[in-house]
Parts: structure tokens; sequence; C-alpha cells
């Protein structure tokens, strides 16, 4: 607690000390040509714990040993698949075997090659069951693999799995030549890497930060940016004051730091640029179909109608935000463009109502069925956003007589004591999606016992068997037609009611350039390889 | 009336009671807005002529919000308090009279309930329950009677042997009569006291509920609630931070100014020091 205050206190000092000194003026704005050298310096809430991220399993290993470590395929700045180590793939007639071609001459950045030999190790451990990961179950399916030569590596799978694909975009290879009579779960390793992608580690100092320098051997070819800075502070506000401070590069805000705070402030708008894509995320209003009246369309219908999606937007994201129509992000193929939100219409959720059998016999104001008033609480966990739109919610709801109780509970009680014992009449709650169509766990209804997805117990014969068909379809348009006519399904059944998708926010120094603009659907940081810091407007960068 | 007048502490602490109790009676008509209506284009307003505390992350009136919230803060302090009271000046009628193991049992529970930090008791049983204001003025009362307990007991004690008692009890009146007619009337001074400043540490840790979510629910406002929204815009809409406070920190030291005073004022052995 007293180092938090001793740090701030540093912080302030560090801000006052700012001013005193005359501001360099840095000129951010006209044209630069990318050049190499200089670090970006970037915030980090939590510390990696490891950076074998099979083993780590947090975000922010993951974050770092991304830009380490080369996997077989990646997706691309459509979010689509395409080579990364691997220069092609092909998959057999009956979509059970999978063959990947490497590139040539790769080498790990100490110089030894890179070869299909590593993948078949980096399998191997993955799919160990002494390996402590909890990614291991999409890498069992695999029934087989093999490695033909040095360049080629083989998977055949007992029946076709499309998701696979998407999982050996996932898995980070490893070299064999070092790991080959090491225990993965307590190696060095863990703490010093060796890679073959764009960077390799330089400095880790615990608690406070880490240092990855530009990798001579990397088989990406070399970035501009030739050092990259974690640093660690747990806490945002904490990181934003040192954004202020220019002391990091750049970092994820709110709508109010984004839409109200920094174009306030006419010296934060001058060294900052705002940037926001959609994330892979949307938050939802999700009913219990097994809790009456719940069980029927129209109802759901009903509140669909009477919510109005874009209030929700404009007052709790301030406009950061799209609605949805599908579970999928927007723009990306799977995404279904002819479906469309629910529009705002009270008479019509009222004539839903009607005919589900609610009226107002008594004029109360709400709406009753067999002497029982239509009434029912929202639970949410502790986050704000999602409590402003229940109370959003709460008051469409009450203009067409349906009464809401809005209760916020801790997340650890919210999904042991309501979403794991189905508890619960509505529930405002995210998805964070993965890049493959797959939604099997959440939407069939095989997966309804306790601790699986699928608890707001939805049921429905065509979904199921659109579900079965979209994972063992491994042709990326026959897939596509699966997924578009499963979330047209979804959308007419209404189960959960769409309510956003929230804009991800950064805010970055000006001082970097060559950011992609309009923001492609992989987001910002899908190039930061080519982001480049001229050397006119770089820290004085002297050695810490 | 008289005797506030000549404590100026306790008379400032009497007016602020006063002046919170009159905005809380008559909030419906004091306040200008409905304070849940959700304006969403008008939202984190600065303080103006038409929103004297500016507007809320869903534009409702922040002023409106605080009139109505004020009555929660004090419904939550009086209950609460109230029960605490009862409870606190039964036990502590019982061990004082009776003595003996009856006073060792009661006195050993309130140790035992003294050693546990009250808060996190109030917070564990929230999370059990469903958190409304009801269940929050239970909860508050159930757990900080202890106070009351041990003054009253004290009080008990002394009065115990005083001849008059000594008198009442030859003259074959029953306990009842004895402790509700003799010994509970002689023993009002310290209850009073100790439940005007027990006011204050409720209203306190209701807006610490609420601070934490775990308080009033939605879209009912209380000062708690409403400082609980003003931190999430703190470097910006300062007023959603300060208004709330403000009342809660002048509503507190009201308690406790008034609290104080009539501690002063009603202890006989204060009394020739005044004069």
């Amino acid at each position: 607690m007293y180092f938090k205050y001793i740090f701030l206190f540093f912080v302030l000092l560090n801000l006052t000390s700012c001013s005193d000194k005359k501001e360099v003026a840095y000129n951010y704005d006209g044209t630069f040509n990318s050049e190499k050298g200089g670090t970006l310096i970037d915030a980090m809430s939590g510390e990696p714990s490891n950076l074998i991220s099979m083993i780590a399993g947090d975000s922010a290993s993951s974050a770092i040993s991304g830009n380490i470590f080369n996997k077989l395929i990646k997706y691309d700045k459509n979010l689509e698949l395409a080579p990364e180590i691997a220069e092609k793939w092909t998959i057999s007639s009956d979509q059970k075997t999978i063959t990947f071609y490497l590139k040539k001459n790769l080498k790990w950045s100490d110089g030894h090659d890179l070869t299909s030999e590593d993948v078949f190790f980096t399998w191997k451990l993955v799919t160990d069951d002494k390996t402590r990961t909890p990614y291991g179950s999409d890498y069992k399916l695999v029934d087989r693999a093999e490695v033909p030569d040095l360049h080629t590596f083989r998977v055949v799978y007992k029946k076709a799995y499309a998701p696979a694909l998407d999982s050996w975009a996932t898995l980070q290879i490893l070299p064999k030549h070092i790991l080959k009579d090491e225990d993965i779960n307590r190696t060095f390793f863990s703490r010093k890497p060796v890679g073959s992608s764009y960077y390799k580690l330089a400095q880790w100092v615990n608690g406070e930060k880490l240092t990855l320098e530009a990798s001579p051997s990397s088989v990406m070819g070399e970035p501009n940016i030739s050092n990259l800075t974690s640093r660690f502070i747990p806490d945002t506000s904490s990181q934003f004051l040192e954004l202020i401070a220019d002391n990091i590069d750049l970092m994820n805000i709110n709508p109010i730091q984004f839409a109200r705070v920094i174009p306030s402030k006419p010296d934060l708008k001058n060294k900052l640029a705002l940037y926001k894509e959609l994330g892979n995320s949307y938050t939802y209003l999700g009913f219990n179909s097994k809790h009456l009246p719940f069980n029927d369309i129209k109802v759901r219908q009903a509140i669909n109608y009477a919510i109005d999606k874009q209030e929700i937007i404009d007052g709790v994201l301030l406009g950061l935000g799209e609605p949805v129509a599908s579970p999928y992000k927007p723009g990306t193929r799977w995404s279904n463009r002819t479906l469309h939100p629910y529009p705002y219409d009270k008479n019509q959720a009222l004539k839903l109502l009607r005919e589900a059998g609610f009226n107002d016999t008594n004029h109360d104001g709400i709406l009753e069925k067999d002497g029982k008033p239509f009434t029912f609480e929202i639970l949410t966990n502790q986050n704000k956003q999602r409590e402003m739109t229940a109370v959003l919610i709460q008051r469409r709801l009450k203009d067409v007589g349906i009464d809401v109780k809005i209760r916020v509970i801790e997340w650890a009680s919210f999904v042991n004591q309501f979403i794991k014992t189905g508890d619960f009449d509505a529930v405002i709650l995210g998805w964070s999606l993965s890049l493959d169509p797959d939604q099997y766990n959440i939407w069939h209804s095989s997966q309804q016992k306790p601790g699986q997805f699928n608890f707001i117990g939805y049921n429905n014969k065509e979904v199921d068997q659109l579900l079965e068909e979209g994972r063992t379809e491994l042709n990326p348009d026959k897939r596509e037609k699966i997924y578009h006519a499963f979330s047209k399904i979804l959308l007419r059944d209404s189960p959960v009611i769409y309510l956003y998708a929230g804009y991800g926010l950064t805010a970055m120094s000006k001082r970097i350039k060559g950011i992609e603009s309009p923001t492609p659907p992989a987001g910002i940081a899908y190039n930061s390889y080519e982001w480049f810091i001229p050397s006119t407007v770089r820290r004085n960068e002297i050695a810490q | 009336m008289k005797i506030l007048t000549q404590n100026p502490l306790a008379l400032s602490g009497f007016i602020i009671i006063v002046a919170v109790l009159f905005i809380a009676i008559f909030a419906p008509w004091l306040s200008p807005y409905d304070p849940n209506y959700i304006d969403i284009h008008s939202i984190l307003l600065p303080p103006s002529v038409s929103h004297f505390m500016g507007t809320d992350g869903l534009g409702r009136d922040v002023f409106s919000r605080m009139l109505y919230g004020s009555r929660i803060s004090l419904l939550v302090g009086i209950v609460a308090v109230g029960i605490a009271t009862v409870i606190g000046t039964f036990l502590g009628a019982i061990a004082g009279f009776y003595r003996g193991y009856i006073d060792s049992i009661i006195m050993r529970f309130v140790d035992t309930m003294l050693s546990i930090p009250t808060f996190f008791l109030i917070l564990a049983v929230i999370a059990f329950l469903t958190p409304s204001i009801w269940n929050i003025m239970i909860v508050i009362g159930l757990t900080s009677w202890m106070g009351v307990t041990r003054l009253v007991r004290a009080e008990f004690l002394s009065l115990r042997n005083r001849e008059y008692i000594l008198a009442a009890e030859a003259m074959g009146a029953s306990d009842f009569r004895l402790i509700s007619k003799h010994l509970l009337p002689n023993s009002l001074t310290p209850i009073i006291v100790t439940s005007v400043l027990g006011i204050a540490s409720a209203v306190l840790t209701e807006s610490g509920l609420s601070f934490l979510g775990l308080g009033v629910q939605a879209p009912q406002s209380s000062w708690g609630n409403i400082l609980t929204d003003g931190k999430e815009y703190i470097q910006f809409a300062w007023w959603l931070s300060l208004f709330p406070g403000l009342a809660i920190l002048i509503t507190v030291l009201g308690y406790n100014l008034l609290g104080e005073g009539l501690r002063d004022l009603l202890d006989p052995k204060n009394k020739n020091q005044k004069k």
C-alpha cells in the first residue's frame, strides 16, 4: 500500500518537474519516412508469469511471448488464416488430414535451424499429460502427427474438426534442441526464452519492466522499432498519469477518457492519437429459458423490441460501440450482413406481450398473466457499464409494463451461486469470442450441465444440427453459409438480446507512426512490426 | 432547547440534523427533477443553473438524487440504531440487573461480537442476503448493539444497590417494575448519547456498503452509491464525488457534535463547571 503512495508521489513529482522545465516541443505532424530504431514503452497491468504461453495462460504472458515465438499459421488483417512459418497448407479431400509446408531456412535466434521436428516436438509437449496446460484438448484430437521431411508437418484427425486450423494459429512453436531434456513445467526457459520471431528478450526486471530487442535472425524480417519495453503498472489510473506525463507511449483507455478527458485538454490532444477498434466481445441480456415466461419466444422478442440499444450505446459507451445482430464480430466473414438488430418499437413489444397473454388487468401499470404480475430480476456482476445498462433496460421495460429488479453481485458468487445453479431469471454478461466461428459450447443443447456454457438453457434442434455441421466442415465458404443460417435462427429466437459490442480504445503517443488507418478488423496492433518512431521525435534514451 | 443554546457546538449539530431531516422529509417538493429520470442527451454536465450539482453518467440530476439519497441515509441511521438500542438496552439491563452467571454469559457474548471486525461481518452477511435497505438496516442494527449493552449494564450495576432501588425491592416490586420504572429512566442519558453517536456511524456504514455496491440497489440513490458512480469519473466530473462526500461529512459531523454536546450537557458532573 505504501509503495503505491510512494509511487504516486513520484509520478506527481514527475508531473510537476515536467512542467517546470521547458516543454520539449516535438513536432509530431508532417510526413515521416519509416526508419529503424527507437523504443516503444507500454504499460501492463500484470506481470507475465511465464513466457511459455501454453503453460502460462495469462494474457500478459501471451502478449509478450507472441513477439518472441512463431506459429504455423496466423490471422491476417482481415482475420483470415494466412501463412506464418508454414508457407502453405493443404487439406485432404476427406477433411481429416492437414499438411503444413514450412518455409525454408528458418532459424532460431540462437542460430539453430527451425524445422518440422520442432513443430512435432511442440505438439508432443502440448498433448503430453505431464505438461500442465489448459490448452491440450484441441491438439489431443489429432490421431497421429508425422514429419515426412524437415519442411513438412502432417496431422491426421480421427474425424473432421474445423476449429483445428484455428488451434494451429495459436500454438507457439518451441525449440526442440533446448527443451528436449527439460521439464517444461519448471524450466529456466520460461524466463530465458529463445524464439524465432521479431524480438528476443533483452532484460526482465521483476516487478518493474520487461524489455525486448529486435532479433537479427528473425524469420519474419526485422521490425522497425528496435526495443519494446513493457512496464508493470497494476493500477489503470496510474497508467493514465504515466501516459499524460509521456512516460509510456500507449495504453487502453475507457470511454470517458476517450470521449471527454483527452479531447477537453489541448496539451493531451496534441501529443496523443486516439484509436478505436471493435473488440472480440459483445454484451448481452440472456434469459433463463427454463424460467417462465422466458420459455415463450414472443416474450423474448417483445423484450428485444422494448429495449433501445442505441440509447445504451450512447449513454453507457458514449457512442463508442456498435449494435450487433449475430454472435460474431461485425465486419468478419462469419457475421451475417443481412441481419439487423431488432429496432426499438414499443408498440410491437406491447402487441407481442398481449399475444403471449399479458394484460394490465388491474391497471397498476404492470402487466399480468394468470393474475401474476410480470416482474423479474436482472443479475449482473460489479461492472459499471453493465450496471448502467441494467438501469436503462429497467426504465424501458417499465414503459411496456414489466417490473425489473436489478441485483449486482460480486463475480465469484455470481458464477457459483447463480450461473452454475441456473438460479436466475436474466443476466447481463458478455462473451469474448475466439476467432474461429465454432460456438458449440455456448449454444448446443448438450452443453447445459452445471459449469458448462449454455447456462441460459437454449435448446433448438435446428441450431444443434448446424453447430454440429459447422465444426466438421473445413471449407470456409461452406462454413460461412452454415454460421449465417445459425445466426439467423438465433436472432429470431432471441435467447439472448445482443446489447452492444464496445470498441477497444487506445491512446497512443503521436511519436509512433505507421499505424494503419482505417483500423482493419484485426485491430491496430496487427502491423506493429511496421510501426516506427522518427528519430526527431524520440525520447532522449538515456540508459536507466 | 435552552440547554442547547448554551453549547454552540451542540447547537450547530442540532441545526444540521434538523436541516437534513427537513430535506429528507420534503425531498419530493424540493427536488427539481425526478431523481431516476434518465436523459442520455445530458450526461455528465457540470453544475449549472438548471442542474445545481450537475448530472451523472446517465444524465440524472445529481441534486435531486442527493435529496432523495438523504432519506436513505437518515432512515438507515435511525432504524439501525433503533434496533441496536433495543437489543443493547434489553441485554444490558438483564446483565446489569441479575449479575452473576447471566451477566458473565451476556458479557462474554458481547466480547465475542466485539472481537469480530463489524464491517467485514456485515459484508459477509450481505453477500448471502439480497442487498436491500431493509436488510442493511437490520444487519447494521444486529451488529452494533454491543456498546449500548456495556453502557446500560454499567449504569445498572451502579444503580442496583442504591437505597431507593433496595427500598422498592423491599416493598415487593417485581423485577420488571424495578427495571422499567426505576432503573431504566435513570440510565436514559448514556443511552441517548450513544444512540445519537451511533446514528453517525450507521450513516457511514451504509455509505461504505453502498460504495462497495452492496447497499441500496439501482435505480434508488443513496449518498454512498452516488459517490461510487463518481469514482469512475473522478478525473473529469468532480461534482459526482464532491457533493455526496460533503453531504456524508456534514451529516456525520452533525450527529457527532450533537452527541458530544448532549453528553456534556446531560452529564451531571459537568453541570457545575458550566455555571
